[in-house]
């Protein structure tokens, strides 16, 4: 029977440690066990002190997120086995989901997650009177939403979210999944108005792009892609003042007068106040010759690139 | 007989960071790659016309690929960003014969070419990191990087989302790490060389972008690096460019070189100093060049 080092994340605060440490429990097992059955053993046979948060075991109720080996995870999801092998040493560490202040142990106060769920109004807001019937939708229409509607909110894509780790306030992953699915919806009657709240300070437009969500997200959500559709939804509203679409807007006009980025253009586009304040760093930039020309730079062929900018129909 | 690409160098290489298209140019005919021109070819649109404008980024990475597909051969990139927008469209219409279908239909409109789906796209970094670049690498007997101790720097778009990258583990990159010790260079490791720059948002929300910048610039000073090396050059713009920005705005000293891939492979073969435009760096390196002797 195969034996595993699990090196956990301990807290106590209630019991007068008021600092973090890990502790090593050895635990043998059937080669075939889950992580969270792991932890529920050691929890049973080992230390009932140890605290965690789970319920259904299969992947649905997304509780039991967590950082195995420094990777978020559902615990349930997880075979202790491929742990191992995947971490030198075949020590599996075990710490609670990032991004968010641990309570005890592996539980992490979820109250920030909880807030901007709430903030992106996950409900259907249907506009005029209700009709007499169910209101049909097909499948064509659904399938646009598939995707983010899988979501079971354990918040893995907020553990390793890189603009959440810089701005706290940062609204995040899941909740805009959740944005995007009833913006996106038949139903809904919101649209201009979701592209309105969404594209505030801290929102789709603090968007880093590192792609922690859509790599950790475990029901293939995508976040990401969720966000960038968000941001297309607000073009078509034509809700665009916001610095960040204003960024995509110089890449769109670049694209019209030259098919090469304009970056003379980007910055004070994005930014035409702040590029002001910003004259030391342009000069230094300019010195480094860093500063591009402000003739426009034409591709080949660039009546291709001027048909398709003006054609080609978006169906978000 | 020299390995062919068509070269995407990209917008900020050939404009902000021309320093980087300049080596790469260098470098090439030593790692006997011949690099042909795509006078054709549209900017990758960054992610922004993606987040803007979602079908009419597919269209114009899908005609960018076309073009490749023209020249019958693959595409080398030398940026993170764009690596994965053409990669990204062309798994899309690869996947999905109808979507294929569909954006030929308008590229046929346009008068452009239609793209049958036969093309890849790959980044300099991954090219070299196999046995096929090792061996190009060792057959110049580069006279090496005398223990330089660098820190890697991956950024994010070329290891994630790891379904469109899939070059290596996402999570344990080790290509830079291989090329580093293959030209006698020593690792400096820390965890945040696969976390992100900042730099899609540093125009728009600096301040949030400069505190991500600084983690990995802290980790990697604090890991005893002499420099940093990255394959992408917005990750570039963000931890040399910025970087003073940084420190201003973070209260910290880095005072952290910043090298571009192929200036590393550049020092480490004896491309001339002055061919890899050092002189356009905000951080200087002269400490990186006395080190490896150049």
């Amino acid at each position: 029977m195969p034996s595993t080092t699990f090196r956990i994340f301990r807290f106590q605060p209630d019991s007068g440690k008021t600092e973090p440490y890990h502790q090593d429990f050895v635990l043998e097992h059937e080669p075939r066990i889950t992580l969270l059955d792991a932890i529920l053993r050691l929890q049973n046979e080992q230390d009932g002190t140890l605290a965690l948060r789970y319920s259904c075991r299969s992947a649905i109720c997304g509780s039991c997120a967590c950082k195995a080996n420094g990777k978020t995870v559902l615990a349930c999801m997880e075979q202790v086995e491929d742990l191992k092998a995947a971490n030198v040493g075949g020590v599996v560490r075990v710490d609670p989901i990032g991004n968010f202040a641990p309570i005890k142990d592996l539980v992490a106060d979820m109250t920030p997650f909880w807030e901007k769920f709430k903030a992106v109004k996950p409900f259907l807001i249907p506009d005029g009177p209700a009709p007499e019937k169910e209101r049909l939708v097909s499948k064509e229409a659904m399938q646009k939403i598939y995707n983010e509607s899988k979501c079971i909110l354990c918040a893995a894509c907020y553990s390793e979210c890189n603009s959440l780790a810089a701005d706290p306030e940062f609204v995040g992953p899941a909740a805009f999944a959740w944005g995007y699915r009833f913006a996106a919806d038949a139903r809904d009657g919101q649209r201009k108005e979701r592209a309105k709240l969404y594209s505030g300070e801290h929102g789709i437009w603090d968007c880093t792009r590192c792609m922690f969500c859509n790599e950790r997200c475990p029901k293939g959500v995508d976040p990401r892609d969720a966000i960038e559709k968000l941001g297309s939804i607000a073009f078509q509203e034509k809700v665009t003042s916001d610095k960040g679409a204003r960024h995509a807007k110089a890449f769109l006009i670049s694209m019209r007068t030259g098919g090469k980025l304009n970056e003379t253009l980007l910055v004070p586009y994005t930014d035409p106040i702040g590029a002001q304040f910003n004259l030391p760093f342009a000069l230094q930039m300019l010195r480094k010759g860093k500063a591009p020309s402000p003739i426009p730079h034409r591709v080949k062929h660039l009546d291709e690139v001027k048909h398709l900018v003006k054609n080609v129909k978006e169906t978000i | 007989m020299a390995r062919q690409f068509a070269y995407y160098p990209g917008c900020v290489a050939e404009f902000s960071s021309k320093e980087l298209n300049a080596t790469t140019k260098a470098l090439a005919p030593l790692l006997d790659i011949e690099l042909l021109p795509m006078p054709a070819a549209t900017c990758c649109g960054a992610g922004d016309i993606a987040e803007a404008k979602p079908n009419l980024y597919l269209t114009l990475n899908v005609r960018i690929l076309s073009q490749a597909e023209e020249m019958g051969v693959d595409i080398l990139t030398i940026c993170n960003v764009c690596t994965l927008n053409l990669r990204r469209a062309n798994k899309m219409v690869k996947e999905d014969p109808r979507l294929l279908e569909a954006v030929n239909e308008e590229l046929v409109k346009a008068g452009a070419r239609p793209y049958q789906g036969t093309r890849e796209v790959t980044h300099l970094l991954w090219f070299l990191a196999t046995e096929e670049g090792l061996s190009l690498l060792e057959a110049r007997g580069p006279r090496g990087l005398n223990g330089l101790r660098v820190a890697p720097y991956y950024g994010c778009q070329l290891l994630r989302p790891s379904s469109v990258m899939g070059f290596e583990d996402p999570d344990r990159p080790q290509s830079l790490e291989r090329l580093i010790t293959a030209l006698g260079g020593e690792v400096a490791d820390y965890g945040s060389k696969t976390k992100c720059c900042g730099f899609p948002i540093i125009l728009a929300r600096e301040e949030v972008a400069l505190r991500e910048s600084h983690v990995a610039l802290s980790e990697a000073r604090d890991a005893g690096a002499q420099c940093m090396v990255t394959p992408c050059p917005l990750c570039h713009l963000a931890m040399d460019a910025y970087q003073r920005k940084t420190e201003k705005q973070m209260g910290e000293e880095y005072n952290l070189p910043v090298l571009h891939l192929p200036q590393l492979l550049g020092l480490a073969l004896g491309i001339p100093t002055a061919d890899m435009q050092f002189r356009r760096h905000m951080v200087p390196v002269d400490e990186v060049l006395q080190i490896v002797g150049a």
